[in-house]
């Protein structure tokens, strides 16, 4: 990596780099990457509640991935004379230990399976707007002019379209699938990622260092490249984090109105909708799945927050106090 | 400001076109509904009477032509489902929705406002940790989940609260607590981390050492400047309800245009389905347009540009060279 | 996500905050009335004087000749209009109401005598020309009524007001069971009009519509010029939530007096009444698309499925094991027929018959079925799909809405899907199995995927006899149905549940989810 310009103090690694009066901070050159992975880790498990998060999640990413196959065939098995046996009832076995649902088949195995589900329409939903949302808007605002205004009504037109119809027709008049409603999320949350992008790259425009790469003769690709998306991207991360945890939601009320994911298809949403006309004899029908969507966006939320914090390296220095001193209102700039 | 208001509403004329002309085509996707309205043992002769006089057998282009004529003529059609006009049904439900969602968001800017502020002061204090863990998993509920649990324990449990149904204040609690969750909780955290970000900007401690008390630094210094993240994202959710109480209003029978909508998409009502969607679309530009304003009201950086006044070239100008010694670091929230 | 500002650009702070401000506070004058938008507030705690029913969907319209619709039904039938005669639900038998007696004049006519002491709620007498009136709206018109297809089919009647109270009724080909369809047919007066649908029609019943606060409330009024006894509530409070819960939650919390059509696990408790309401369920197989073209295949389909098992586990044992599309009560139910027994291992041994003789069983067979159509339909589509299964047969399951339901229910219906199984609720309201025997059963039947002439022989046959006679002909037809044609998979005969609160005294019986009389609820004493 290049050295540092040389009216750069820089602290050492993990302190922050502030510049003399009249100058403006220059985004810091990134560290060894070896440093970098061992520092991470090491800063992770400073943190309790990001390890715990990180915990869950890897957790949940290895359910999907494997549980289905571990499962079997007991996610679908039926067995009517054995229907809504309440959770933590011993007799019945590991299989039975979060309960039997409507038709007698097992919780876990249902939970599992339907991990995978939820995770292969929540994540691609999620990624693919992410990806075109923020380049979209990155261009939009770089350029200003009539391509922001464009691609701004164009935001306007998906965010008022109602997304219900959308997912009515593409569910009836092409086929169902888990596909055809990773589309419709996908599509429909563009919008959100396209304004914040656009917003942000907007305002990076009258940003001396951009001005600057411009009058060197950059081209704009490699402008936006290296100088606008690595600004915006730990916003709109915060973001995608926010919209895993609505797309999940979504998902949910989808099925709720009947065309969601359609049995005998399972995800966690289905299993909330289908639960909620027991609630008040088979409570764990809905409060299991539930359970699991709150507890997955809560700990991607925090892993989220905490990377934001971790990989900006204008802020890693709060992570690396001890626990009292960051509690105590300090600013930045007293750190020197 | 004008010109601004002016450039706005011309062009969101088209997008509003494409709105309406997009359900238009859509719906139309869904086949005819002459199945639905018609007798079980409707003959072919029926079927197409009743195609052609509801003008669907026409191609596309000649539905739309006839139906923007009519809508020249303030003639948004008829119901198919209960004969009423199509424009009375979707403004006779409008208001119930724009009431509830406006209350709504309203509450939950306000509560966001407060606790996001609160635990911003003393960030990874136990305050903070709290309420971010509280605020995550309020926004992940299910809403449909939660309405059912909060009839269940609220009025048939306690008693306290009516199960559903419109009337007394006492029956708009249940349907707000249900829908304000969400907003609550994602306004919350961008709150928490805009505050951050301004209470630990340098003109804070000026205030600070000056002996300003706590809350007008707070409110007076600090929230101006979480204002601009926490208003778009306000907007949206905005938006999102006045799209989304779908659920919510099914629930507790509240007589929305989003119950409207989703009853006139599964019986195939079109013309109700479209008169609804123009509404929506109407208010939902009007709301950003509003939220443009304010957000450019908050910072003129990132005003639309365009034809740019000679007072806003003279703002940015301002902005982009430092004065006094201050500094401009973005700092992530 | 943070912005810094200038000094100078704070001015524009502010006026953001100004303009924020502006918008909060016309979002807190628009809710400043506190009441929402054009609606009336709902009753709290009931008055003795005003009885309060939850319907699962508010009525489309209340257009007389729509009410064999079981959503306009419900409200209007016998409330608000009443017809010519109408059917005991417990006998079976046809009661008098506006026509005091009937006979059968001749093979095609009949004749009507009729009260002359009824009024319309607007003061116009009734007499013949009235109900002339409405049955030619009602079934020779334009206006594409309900009723007209459900009861009447394509022939036109000929209807004549000999004096004001004698009608006579000329079918095209004889009709023994006319009377019986005219009792579908709500009288309305000669002022309502004969070329649209009506939204709040004019009736002579105990009840007026008072006012229809559409999307919250609908309110009927006693009739106070009703010829008849008056009823016990001089209100009517209709309101509707698409919740099961959420209608038992009213019961239970007080909110509603009479809830309908709740289902097993919403929780009325102690609350609900279970009654038989003629809703009987069944997989109707296209019977003309491999590999359900072979009777085999069909015949195993019906030995896979566990009835008993199903409507103890997802029913609590409340309906009954169906071997025939109208349960008992019905004219031309045959009592001694047996549902198909549940033998999984004789349902394979067909199906391997079938395979051996080339028929290609691993083909897909849909099964489609309607979400939200009864409690847990849902549930029940995927037992069956996992029990066909088991059979040895390829499965898949669709749940569709149902506007495309009707696709699949109705002519002409989906036939480039391959081989399906439609999961069907049939009503018969009527009380005569001629009504769904014509719609089922026969080849060109609107809701029929197949027939065979020599049925259709049978079918026409059975229609024109009466009393015992008939009674055994569709006995008959029922069996062979069974024995020989085997369209359908009879699945259970349903029973419904209403939530009643105590204050409350009604019995349900078989035609209260069509019609809901409310001069049959009183007040608990």
């Amino acid at each position: 990596m290049s050295k540092p310009p040389r009216n750069v103090i820089q602290l050492p690694t993990g302190g922050r780099a502030v510049a003399p009066p009249g100058t403006e901070a220059i985004a810091l050159p990134r560290p060894d990457v070896a440093d970098k992975k061992i520092s991470l880790f090491h800063l992770l498990f400073k943190d309790r509640f990001a390890t715990a998060a990180a915990i869950v999640l890897v957790f949940v990413g290895l359910t999907a991935l494997f549980g289905p196959m571990l499962m079997g065939d007991l996610a679908t098995r039926q067995d009517l004379s054995a229907t809504n046996r309440p959770p933590f009832s011993h007799g019945d076995g590991w299989a039975f230990i979060l309960g039997s649902d409507s038709l007698g088949r097992s919780m876990v195995a249902r939970l599992v399976v339907a991990t995978q589900t939820t995770l292969s329409v929540a994540l691609p939903a999620v990624a693919v707007s992410l990806v075109i949302g923020s380049l979209w808007g990155v261009w939009a605002g770089y350029h200003r002019g009539i391509r922001e205004t464009i691609s701004m009504r164009i935001a306007d037109v998906i965010m008022s379209f109602p997304s219900l119809l959308l997912a009515v027709v593409i569910l009836y008049v092409f086929s169902p699938s888990a596909a055809n409603i990773v589309l419709i999320l996908a599509v429909t949350r563009i919008p959100i990622y396209l304004r914040t992008a656009r917003a942000e790259s907007a305002e990076l425009q009258s940003r001396t260092f951009v001005d600057a790469a411009r009058t060197f003769g950059t081209k704009p690709n490699a402008i936006i490249r290296r100088h606008v998306i690595p600004v915006v991207l730990p916003t709109l991360l915060t973001l995608a984090t926010l919209e895993f945890c609505y797309v999940m939601l979504a998902e949910s009320s989808l099925s709720f109105l009947g065309i969601g994911i359609q049995p005998p298809d399972v995800s966690w949403g289905l299993m909330v909708a289908q639960g909620r006309q027991y609630l008040q004899t088979a409570w764990w029908l809905s409060l299991f799945p539930g359970l699991a969507i709150v507890l997955t966006t809560v700990a991607a939320n925090v892993l989220a927050s905490w990377l934001r914090i971790a990989t900006d390296p204008a802020q890693r220095w709060r992570l690396t106090l001890p626990r009292k001193r960051m509690i105590m209102r300090i600013s930045p700039k007293e750190v020197q | 400001m004008l010109t601004f208001l002016r450039r706005r509403i011309v062009s969101s004329a088209l997008p509003l076109l494409v709105v309406v002309l997009g359900v238009f085509a859509l719906a139309r996707l869904t086949g005819n509904p002459a199945s639905l309205y018609l007798p079980l043992n409707a003959t072919e002769q029926m079927r197409a009477d009743f195609t052609e006089k509801n003008g669907l057998d026409n191609p596309i282009w000649v539905q739309m032509a006839d139906y923007f004529a009519g809508v020249l003529r303030l003639d948004f059609g008829q119901s198919l489902r209960t004969g009423e006009s199509a424009a009375a049904m979707a403004l006779r439900a409008f208001p119930a929705t724009l009431q509830l969602a406006g209350t709504t968001m309203l509450l939950a800017v306000v509560l966001a406002v407060i606790v996001g502020s609160w635990a911003a002061l003393k960030p990874n204090g136990i305050a903070d940790r709290i309420s971010s863990f509280v605020s995550m998993a309020a926004a992940s509920v299910p809403d449909f989940w939660l309405a059912i649990m909060g009839i269940w324990v609220f009025a048939i449990t306690l008693g306290w609260l009516p199960t559903s149904g419109v009337g007394g204040l006492s029956s708009w609690v249940l349907p707000i607590l249900t829908l304000l969750l969400r907003p609550f909780g994602v306004l919350v955290q961008i709150v928490r981390g805009a505050m951050v970000s301004s209470l630990s900007e340098p003109y804070i401690k000026l205030a600070r050492s000056k002996g300003a008390s706590e809350f007008r630094v707070v409110t007076r210094h600090a929230l101006r400047n979480a204002a601009a993240p926490a208003l778009t994202v306000a907007g949206d959710l905005a938006v999102g309800l006045i799209n989304g109480a779908v659920v919510v209003e099914s629930i507790f029978g509240w007589p929305g245009i989003g119950k409207l909508m989703i009853d006139s998409i599964l019986q195939r009502d079109f013309a109700v389905l479209q008169a609804a969607v123009l509404l929506t679309a109407i208010s939902i530009f009007i709301l950003n347009i509003l939220i443009d304003l304010g957000y450019a009201g908050l910072d003129a950086r990132v005003r639309p540009a365009g034809k740019r006044s000679k007072a806003s070239k003279a703002a940015t100008a301002v902005l982009t060279e430092p004065k006094e010694g201050k500094r401009y670091v973005q700092t992530a929230p | 996500m943070s912005f810094s500002l200038s000094r100078s650009a704070s001015r524009r702070a502010s006026r953001g905050v100004v303009v924020g401000t502006a918008v909060a506070a016309s979002a807190v004058l628009l809710l400043s009335s506190c009441s929402v938008a054009n609606s009336e507030p709902t009753a709290g705690a009931g008055s003795s004087d005003t009885i309060r029913i939850v319907l699962s969907q508010e009525p489309p319209t209340l257009e007389a000749c729509e009410s064999n619709l079981t959503s306009t039904g419900v409200v209007m039938r016998s409330n608000v209009t009443e017809p010519l005669v109408e059917r005991n639900p417990t006998t079976g038998d046809l009661d008098p109401l506006l026509a005091t007696s009937w006979e059968q004049t001749s093979d095609t006519e009949w004749t009507f005598t009729l009260r002359d002491d009824v009024t319309f709620s607007d003061g116009t007498p009734f007499n013949a020309e009235a109900a002339a009136f409405t049955i030619d709206r009602a079934v020779n018109s334009d206006l594409a009524c309900n009723v007209e297809g459900y009861v009447f089919g394509d022939d036109d009647l000929v209807v004549n007001a000999v004096d004001d109270t004698t009608l006579t009724v000329t079918t095209v080909s004889p009709d023994p069971i006319l009377p019986l369809r005219l009792s579908f047919i709500e009288i309305v007066p000669t002022s309502t009009d004969a070329t649209a649908k009506v939204r709040e029609p004019i009736g002579t019943g105990p009840y007026v519509i008072a006012q229809w606060d559409t999307g919250t409330k609908l309110t009927l009024e006693r009739n106070d010029d009703y010829w008849g006894a008056a009823p016990a509530y001089a209100t009517a409070e209709y309101q509707w939530r698409s919740e099961g819960t959420v209608r038992a939650a009213m019961i239970t919390s007080g909110e509603a007096d009479i809830a309908m059509g709740l289902g097993p696990d919403d929780g009325v408790g102690d609350l609900g009444l279970d009654y038989p309401n003629n809703e009987t369920v069944a997989l109707r197989m296209t019977a003309e698309i491999a590999p359900l073209n072979d009777i085999r295949v069909r015949e195993a389909v019906n030995y896979a499925i566990d009835k008993s098992g199903i409507i103890d586990s997802l029913y609590q044992g409340a309906h009954i094991a169906a071997a025939q599309l109208v349960p008992e009560g019905i004219v031309g139910h045959n009592a001694d027929l047996q549902p198909w027994e549940f033998d999984i291992d004789k349902a394979k041994a067909l199906v391997a018959e079938a395979k051996a003789d080339g028929v290609p069983v691993d083909e897909t067979i849909t099964i489609v079925a309607r979400n939200a159509q009864f409690p847990k339909v849902s549930e029940m589509s995927q037992v069956l799909q996992e029990q066909l299964t088991q059979a040895g047969l390829t499965v898949e399951l669709k749940m569709v809405d149902t506007t495309q339901h009707l696709q699949y229910q109705l002519r002409p219906f989906v036939d480039n899907e391959g081989a399906i199984a439609l999961l069907i609720q049939h009503g018969n309201q009527a009380g005569d199995a001629q009504f769904s025997a014509d719609q089922y059963m026969t080849t060109t039947g609107a809701q029929s995927v197949y027939g065979t002439a020599e049925f259709d022989a049978m079918l026409e046959a059975a229609s024109t006899k009466t009393g015992a006679e008939r009674q055994a002909a569709y006995e008959d037809i029922f069996e062979y149905q069974n024995d020989e044609i085997v369209q359908f998979a009879f699945i259970s005969h349903q029973t419904g549940t209403i939530g009643k609160a105590a204050n409350v005294n009604y019995t349900p019986n078989s035609s209260s989810g069509d019609e809901l009389r409310i001069a049959e609820i009183t007040p608990a004493s």
